[in-house]
This record gives structure tokens, C-alpha cells and sequence, in this order.
């Protein structure tokens, strides 16, 4: 009986994963300054990442859901939903750990495989995130790769007013096209990542 | 700054604060109801998952407004997102499912029924269910439940119909209800808090899938904020103050409340002088804030000489299975499986007591037939799993086109959760939350008994879903706990020296100070509480109007 699987149940259908990772819930005590701050200015026309780290953001998002017979995340624009959605201001301490965990895979592949992550064949990515997926609960390298799937799976499945799931592919995939849209799509212009900032602020 | 001061000073507007409000502001007393979180109109509530379940649109980010908790006191506590409601006008009303049962007169009298159960504080309640009926009967009427009464040998009495015809159903309610029969139980319609017909000024349904954990942007869902709380704020004695945070209440040289100091929405230090204070932020809430009222004449916090604010926390018993029918195998047998008709409503109560005590006290509960909640982030996230069993690529997206191939029936248990000595609410000096206050820490030891009973409903309830011959049964779990449905922490008796409150739900130790939210239950029966809570606000404030109103304040009540 694994307890501590349901222990916090989910009622309120999400939240668990991304917004409560056991890294991301000690970021109330650090008050490390934010990777904007500390680091130099991000090269356009990213957001959170440079260049370079924003290419191993799509690499890695492309091994969590590859394109097959059906598409994957460079179809649904993920890395433009991650690269967005880290600028919320309450995930500061997500986008350090985000960007660290990014760092480490960087590195990894160097040492394995004496190339960057985003030039290393699918063959030897699949190799490294299964290290990271298999990392030790509560490791730098498993809490990275909790929030890379889980993102990816945001930017793949969320409102396309957030930069991802790119013409309702994600969507498609799970037939929520049909099931969850019906009679209740959000309004024309719906603008997800402002409305958090914004909802149920009236005069 | 000091405001103007009132009558009543009510903190909370969801379950427990919104009945007093519109009692209060009908019978002419000046209200104002702080409430923590922001007002959301329906045009807020927009079908974007990222929006509304994955981020701090309803509940706080842990971060911020952590509830501490752990198993054990020995264990180390953890930050975490649990036992929250939502925070804004309505509460937890706003992203109920609304499952709207009754308790029954059992629940009322569970020790003197059922007997003592060792390790438990078990306790009946000092008020029996037909004292609770005619209130059942108005919170019904007044928030609209919709709903089928059909005799069985499990249900609670009642006076009539429900206010409205029951929601349409999917036809698998219909398998459910003819397999349940050949089993010699008895598949009964759930009740819902929502509307199936237009209904005092509001639109019906209108089926839509994202329901539980969503805002109703129709306002068919008879939240607080779509019913009681329009209506109270027409009786134009009523102002509701959202994005306010209570800090504490504030007592006079004689020991009684005389204010509510809090937070408004610009941050400013604000005080509300009122004749009464009633607290309903939730048990967890309700007895954090008295725990950090802190005075001279109450130094462990207000109403709290006894000791008891916090003791007693009772969650909701969960376990839950699933069937997953496939589309594509048996969409010939079943053509309607992909009706997209979202309820399935009903139940089954025949293990509301179990048929013997092999597991030291007969309290069984409930089982809640649903389809799965069609969020489709929440679904992939638990496809893929986590650690050594999770999966990524060309796995993960067979398993998401396999998703699309079906549909999943659930149960839910709601089984008893028994009160233990170890189970309770206290503040954490260490840790405060972004408003600077000592944040709740919850310790929990549950009972056996609890485990051993929901598991039992857990294979009565998959008995049923392999009679419908799905092509796959997931057990999700048989040891979990609701924590969105909270009670205990003030539980309510007729001896100071076990209860908090009396059976008014006025504190024994504070005659102007009352505890309206699940806080007063001592028990609390093994169905979703939230009507239990509306029905049991309307009684108080029946009562408190009538002391009132013959200015008898300070008497104590009636024993």
C-alpha cells in the first residue's frame, strides 16, 4: 500500500506535479535572485533561455512526445509554452531550477556522449533523460525531469493562448477536441497567461 | 484604520458564512463579510485548465500560503497545497462537484449506536437529525438541488421532492442501475448542487464536461457566489469585502470578540468592530485563526482555554477504482458509450454500515459513480507516471492515443473518518505565510478502522464495475483522504470541557463568537459534507436572528 501516492489527492484536478515539486516547495526559505537577475540578458527573441539552452529545451521536449504518425512537440510550439510561462513571476525559483536542470543534462552529454544535448542523436537522448527519470526521488536530476515532462505536457495540452499545443494538436491526440471543448471553449481572445494575473480583479 | 462598526462581522463566504450573511441581511442586521479571496464573476470562469487547476487561480501556492503536514508527530512536515478550498467568494462552493447528500440519523448518534471505538474521540452530536431536517429542506430550496427521491432502506427521512427534477444522465447510469439491482443492492440517484432548470432568476445546465473543480460560468452551479451570496447582497444590509484577510479577533476586557482585525486588499491594517464574530475560513482555517488570536485573556488562543481548538480534525475516507470501457472493442455492443453526456449520478449506500463489526465498528460509507474528470493535463500527467515507472516518448503518447480510445467510470468511497487523539490542526510559529501570520500545520494518525472499511467499500464498488465487463479495473487506492472536505477542529457538544462550541455553535468560552464552517462537526458522516454545513448555518443563524432580535446576546444557550 503506498500511501504517500494518494495521500495528497488531487480533488482539485492538477496542481500537484509542477506547482508543488518537493525542490520547488522549499523556494518560500531561499531567496536566491532569480536567473534574469543573476545572469546576463537572455538573447531574443527567448524569454527564459538563451540560444543555446532553448534548443536543448526543444530537443529534450521532442523525446518526451516525439513525433510519429501523429504530431509532437515541435508541432505544438512546447519550448514557446516553457519559454512564456517560466516568465510568470511566482515560478522565479522554477525557471532556476528549470534552467540548472538544463545545465546538468548539458553537461551530461558532453561527458557521455562528447556532444551537446541538442546534437546528440535521439538514440543517445533517450539514454540521458532515462538516466534523470531514474535518478534518486528528491535528486536535482529526477525534479528536472518531473518538471521537463510535466511542462512538456502542459505546453502540449493547455489553452493555445499560452504559445503551445499548436492548432489543438495536443488535444487531438487525447480527444479532448471533441469531449472537453464542446458547448464551453474559452472565450474568442482568451489570453490564459494574462488572465492569471487578471481574473476576478473588478472595479 | 477603525471601520464603521456593525452587527455581525462574518469571515468567510462560502458553505457556513454565506447562509448567516443572507439570514442576518433578511431579518435587518447590518453584515459585512470579509473574505479572503477575490470575487469572481462568471465571465472568470473560462474552460482553461493551466488557468483554473494548475495554478493559484482557486487554491494558494504552497510557496506562499503553505499548509504544513505530516504523519505522525514524529515526522517532519511537509509544505504542501493540501486542505485548501478555494479561496474567493463562495469557498469550496465555487469548484464543488456538488454532491449533495444528506447525513443520515445514524451519523448523528454514531457512539451511542455504534459504541465507543478505542483509539477514537468519537462523539455523537448534541442535535439529532430531525432537528437538522426543516434546514435540509431550506438550504435545498435556497441554493437548488436537483434530484430524484426513490425509497430504499438506507434513505433519510424527508418532507418532499427535491426543489428540482434530477440532471440528465449518461446511459451507463442506466447498466449501473440494473447490474447494482441483480447484485441485490441498490443503485440510487445522486443528488446534485445544480441546477437541472432554470430556477430563481438563474440558467440550467447546460452540460458542458468541465464541471468538479471548475467555476460555473452559467451559474447553474449553486455555489454561494451564484445563490446565497446575490441574494444576501440584495437584502442591502449585507457588504461583501473580497481580497480581505482576517489576522485575528479581537477581545474586549470581558472576554468578548469586539473585532476582526485583517488584511484589505491593498495590504492596509483594518478594524472591524462587530456585536458578533462568526468564523467559517474552513476547520483548518477557522481554527488557525483562532490559534493566532492571541490575548492576555486568552493566551493560547481565542475560545481556547479547554485546549480543544484543533483537536478533532476529521478529513473524508477516499479510495477509488476505475473501468476503462474501449471505445473501439465495444462500440458495437455499446453505442451510446460515447454519448457525451458528462453525469453518471448515482450511488450506493448499502454499506453506509457494514454488515458486521469484523473490523471493530460497523461505519461503512458511500460509493460515487463519475466518469473520470476529462482535464486532459491532469490525465497525461498521470499516464506518464513517475520515477522508475514512468514512461516518455513513443510509450507515453501510445498510452495518450489509448486515453482517446476510451472511457473510464470511477468510483469514489466517502468513508467514515474517525476523530483521533493524534489527528489535529496547530499554528507554526516558524513558518508564516506572504501575510506574515503563523501558517496551519496538520498532524495526522488515522484510524485502522478507516482503512480497513474503505477498503472494503473498494471491492464492493469493483464488484459492481467488473458486472459491466470493462476491458480494464485500475485501483487507485484504498488509504487516501479528501482533504477538501474538513471538519472537527471546533467541534460542537453540550460539555465545555470536550467541545469547543455549544450546540448553537457559539463558543462555550466566548457568548458573541460562533463557528460556522465544518469546524463543529464531531463526526462527519461518510458523504461529501458540504450541504450538511449550508443546512447546519441556516440553523444557527435561525437562531442567532431570535437572540438577537429579543437582545440576549450575552445569555448562554439553551442546553
Amino acid at each position: 500500500m503506498d500511501r504517500r501516492s494518494f495521500l495528497q489527492r488531487l480533488t482539485f484536478f492538477g496542481g500537484g506535479v509542477v506547482l508543488l515539486g518537493s525542490s520547488a516547495c522549499k523556494c518560500g526559505e531561499s531567496s536566491e535572485p532569480s536567473r534574469t537577475q543573476a545572469a546576463a540578458p537572455t538573447e531574443p527573441p527567448h524569454l527564459s533561455f538563451t540560444r543555446a539552452e532553448y534548443a536543448v529545451v526543444a530537443a529534450a521536449c521532442e523525446r518526451i512526445l516525439p513525433r510519429d504518425e501523429d504530431p509532437g512537440a515541435k508541432d505544438a510550439d512546447v519550448s514557446v509554452y516553457i519559454d512564456r510561462i517560466l516568465q510568470t513571476p511566482e515560478l522565479t525559483q522554477m525557471r532556476t531550477d528549470f534552467a540548472q536542470g538544463l545545465a546538468a543534462l548539458e553537461r551530461r552529454s558532453q561527458r557521455m556522449f562528447q556532444v551537446g544535448f541538442a546534437q546528440a542523436t535521439p538514440a543517445q537522448q533517450d539514454e540521458l533523460l532515462t538516466v534523470f527519470k531514474d535518478s534518486p526521488a528528491g535528486s536535482g536530476e529526477a525534479h528536472f525531469f518531473e518538471l521537463l515532462t510535466v511542462l512538456t505536457l502542459e505546453g502540449f495540452l493547455g489553452d493555445p493562448s499560452y504559445g503551445g499545443n499548436k492548432a489543438q494538436v495536443g488535444w487531438k491526440l487525447v480527444g479532448f477536441d471533441t469531449v472537453g471543448t464542446m458547448a464551453s471553449a474559452p472565450p474568442e481572445g482568451h489570453d490564459g497567461a494574462k488572465c492569471l494575473h487578471t481574473c476576478g480583479r473588478h472595479p | 484604520m477603525t471601520k464603521e462598526p456593525v452587527d455581525v462581522c462574518i469571515i468567510g463566504s462560502g458553505a457556513g458564512g454565506a447562509p448567516m450573511a443572507l439570514e442576518l441581511g433578511r431579518a435587518g442586521f447590518k453584515v459585512v463579510v470579509l473574505e479572503k479571496g477575490p470575487h469572481y464573476q462568471p465571465k472568470d470562469f473560462i474552460h482553461d485548465e493551466i488557468l483554473n487547476s494548475r495554478r493559484n487561480f482557486f487554491m494558494p501556492l504552497p510557496w506562499e500560503e503553505p499548509h504544513l503536514v505530516r504523519q505522525g508527530a514524529t515526522a517532519r512536515y511537509e509544505r504542501t497545497n493540501s486542505a485548501w478550498t478555494a479561496n474567493c467568494v463562495g469557498g469550496g462552493t465555487v469548484h464543488m462537484s456538488g454532491y449533495f447528500y444528506r447525513l443520515k440519523p445514524v451519523d448523528f448518534r454514531l457512539r451511542s449506536t455504534l459504541g465507543a471505538v478505542k483509539g477514537s474521540t468519537l462523539a455523537d452530536w448534541p442535535i439529532s437529525y430531525e432537528e437538522l431536517a426543516p434546514f435540509y429542506d431550506m438550504a435545498e430550496a435556497e441554493l437548488g438541488v436537483s434530484g430524484e427521491v426513490v425509497a430504499h432502506p438506507f434513505a433519510e427521512p424527508r418532507k418532499g421532492p427535491y426543489p428540482l427534477p434530477p440532471l440528465d444522465v449518461h446511459p451507463i447510469a442506466r447498466e449501473l442501475d440494473r447490474v447494482v439491482g441483480e447484485m441485490g443492492w441498490h443503485s440510487l440517484p445522486t443528488a446534485r448542487g445544480i441546477i437541472s432548470r432554470p430556477y430563481r432568476g438563474r440558467a440550467g445546465c447546460a452540460y458542458c464536461s468541465l464541471c468538479g473543480s471548475y467555476g460555473c460560468e452559467m451559474g447553474a452551479k449553486s455555489g454561494t457566489n451564484a445563490s446565497l451570496i446575490p441574494a444576501a447582497l440584495a437584502t442591502g444590509k449585507v457588504e461583501l469585502r473580497p481580497r480581505c484577510m482576517a489576522r485575528s479577533v479581537e477581545v474586549d476586557a470581558q472576554g468578548r470578540a469586539r473585532s476582526v482585525v485583517y488584511l484589505d486588499a491593498d495590504g492596509e491594517v483594518q478594524e472591524q468592530p462587530a456585536k458578533v464574530v462568526v468564523v467559517s475560513c474552513t476547520a483548518v482555517e477557522s481554527a488557525r485563526l483562532l490559534l493566532n488570536s492571541v490575548s492576555n485573556r486568552f493566551p493560547r488562543g481565542l475560545a481556547n482555554g479547554s485546549g480543544l481548538v484543533g483537536r478533532n480534525l476529521i478529513f473524508s475516507s477516499f479510495g477509488e477504482s476505475r473501468a476503462t470501457f474501449r471505445v473501439s472493442k465495444q462500440k458495437a455492443a455499446r453505442p451510446w458509450l460515447t454519448d457525451p453526456a458528462p453525469f453518471v449520478n448515482r450511488s450506493v449506500q448499502d454499506f453506509y454500515l457494514l454488515p458486521d463489526e469484523r473490523f471493530g465498528f460497523r461505519k461503512g460509507g458511500t460509493l460515487g459513480f463519475m466518469w473520470t474528470h476529462p482535464n486532459p493535463i491532469f490525465a497525461s500527467v498521470g499516464l506518464a507516471g513517475s520515477g522508475k515507472d514512468g514512461v516518455f516518448g513513443k510509450e507515453l503518447k501510445d498510452r495518450m492515443r489509448a486515453y482517446r480510445d476510451s472511457r473510464i467510470l470511477q468510483f469514489e468511497v466517502y468513508g467514515e473518518f474517525l476523530p483521533t487523539p493524534d489527528t489535529y490542526v496547530t499554528v507554526e510559529q516558524s513558518v508564516k505565510d506572504k501575510y506574515g501570520l503563523p501558517v496551519a500545520a496538520i498532524t495526522m494518525e488515522r484510524h485502522p478502522m478507516d482503512f480497513a472499511a474503505t477498503r472494503f467499500l473498494v471491492e464492493r464498488g469493483e464488484e459492481i464495475l467488473l458486472r459491466l465487463d470493462p476491458d480494464d479495473l485500475h485501483r487507485v487506492g484504498v488509504a487516501g483522504e479528501t482533504t477538501i472536505l474538513q471538519h472537527g477542529t471546533c467541534r460542537f457538544g453540550n460539555d465545555p470541557t470536550t467541545s469547543v462550541l455549544d450546540r448553537e455553535c457559539r463558543a462555550h468560552e466566548v457568548s458573541n463568537l460562533y463557528v460556522v464552517d465544518g469546524s463543529f462537526m464531531p463526526t462527519a458522516g461518510s458523504v461529501p459534507s458540504t450541504l450538511t454545513i449550508v443546512a447546519n448555518s441556516f440553523r444557527v443563524a435561525h437562531g442567532l436572528v431570535e437572540r438577537m432580535k429579543r437582545n440576549e446576546l450575552n445569555r448562554p444557550a439553551k442546553g
